[in-house]
């Protein structure tokens, strides 16, 4: 019971990450912060421009495939301690 | 492909889906805030001669005054138009403009043709235009050619 706690535990520590940084691209960068990194250019784009129209989604692909890692990981980590 | 990353895959078309609908919450509340934009003359203005158009972005206003009637036109729908003369001690008598047949023409009889009728004279104007809660403001003068 306690292992499955933790496991649920990690499971969510890792989605809070997933949200937070889902949370940061998106919003922080596509809109909060847009008139700031307007003043950078990213292959001729605007960087806040660039972050709300691909930047963003690109990060949320790379989120989904890290995030599917990092489980993978821990399924593995727990499997071995119940079968230790 | 793992199980986790297909529920990933799955999850996400929503997230994406509620950012949609809050940004545009977000950006609504934006736009919906006052704000002023100042207007910069293209070059040479004579409202008596047609040839006053005033700027910013995409938006375009023309002044000009044809039978004592001083007439903005502009590219976008205006909720309302005021006109203000201002003489040389810097008091401004104001027109409020009304809507000829579109919100894109206004107009106002003004003495504003027998104050620039000679060659080389000029005035200046002020021009306070509202559009979506937002104001388009401009300080010019008209100079007769």
């Amino acid at each position: 019971m306690e292992k499955k706690t933790t496991y649920w535990q990690e499971n969510l520590r890792l989605i809070t990450i997933c949200l937070v940084i889902w949370f940061i691209v998106s919003f922080g960068f596509g809109l909060l912060l847009v008139e700031p990194l307007n003043e950078f250019r990213l292959g001729g784009y605007k960087l806040g421009f660039w972050f709300a129209q691909q930047g963003s989604i690109y990060v949320f692909v790379g989120l989904i495939f890290w995030y599917g890692y990092k489980m993978n990981k821990l399924d593995k980590k727990y499997q071995a301690e119940d079968e230790s | 492909m793992n199980k986790h990353t297909k529920i990933a895959f799955m999850v996400a078309p929503i997230l994406a889906v509620i950012g949609y609908i809050a940004a545009d919450y977000y950006v609504e509340d934006q736009a919906q805030e006052d704000k002023v934009v100042q207007l910069i003359p293209l070059g040479d203005c004579d409202v008596i001669y047609q040839t006053c158009v005033l700027k910013s972005g995409d938006f375009e206003v023309n002044v000009f005054d044809k039978d004592n009637l001083t007439t903005v036109n502009s590219t976008f729908p205006l909720d309302s138009a005021t006109l203000f003369l201002v003489d040389e001690n810097n008091q401004a008598t104001a027109y409020p403009l009304g809507m000829i047949q579109s919100p894109y023409y206004w107009h106002t009889e003004t003495n504003l043709r027998g104050l620039v009728a000679s060659a080389g004279q000029s005035y200046k104007l002020r021009l306070v235009l509202n559009i979506k809660g937002g104001s388009y403001i401009a300080e010019f003068y008209t100079h007769t050619n």
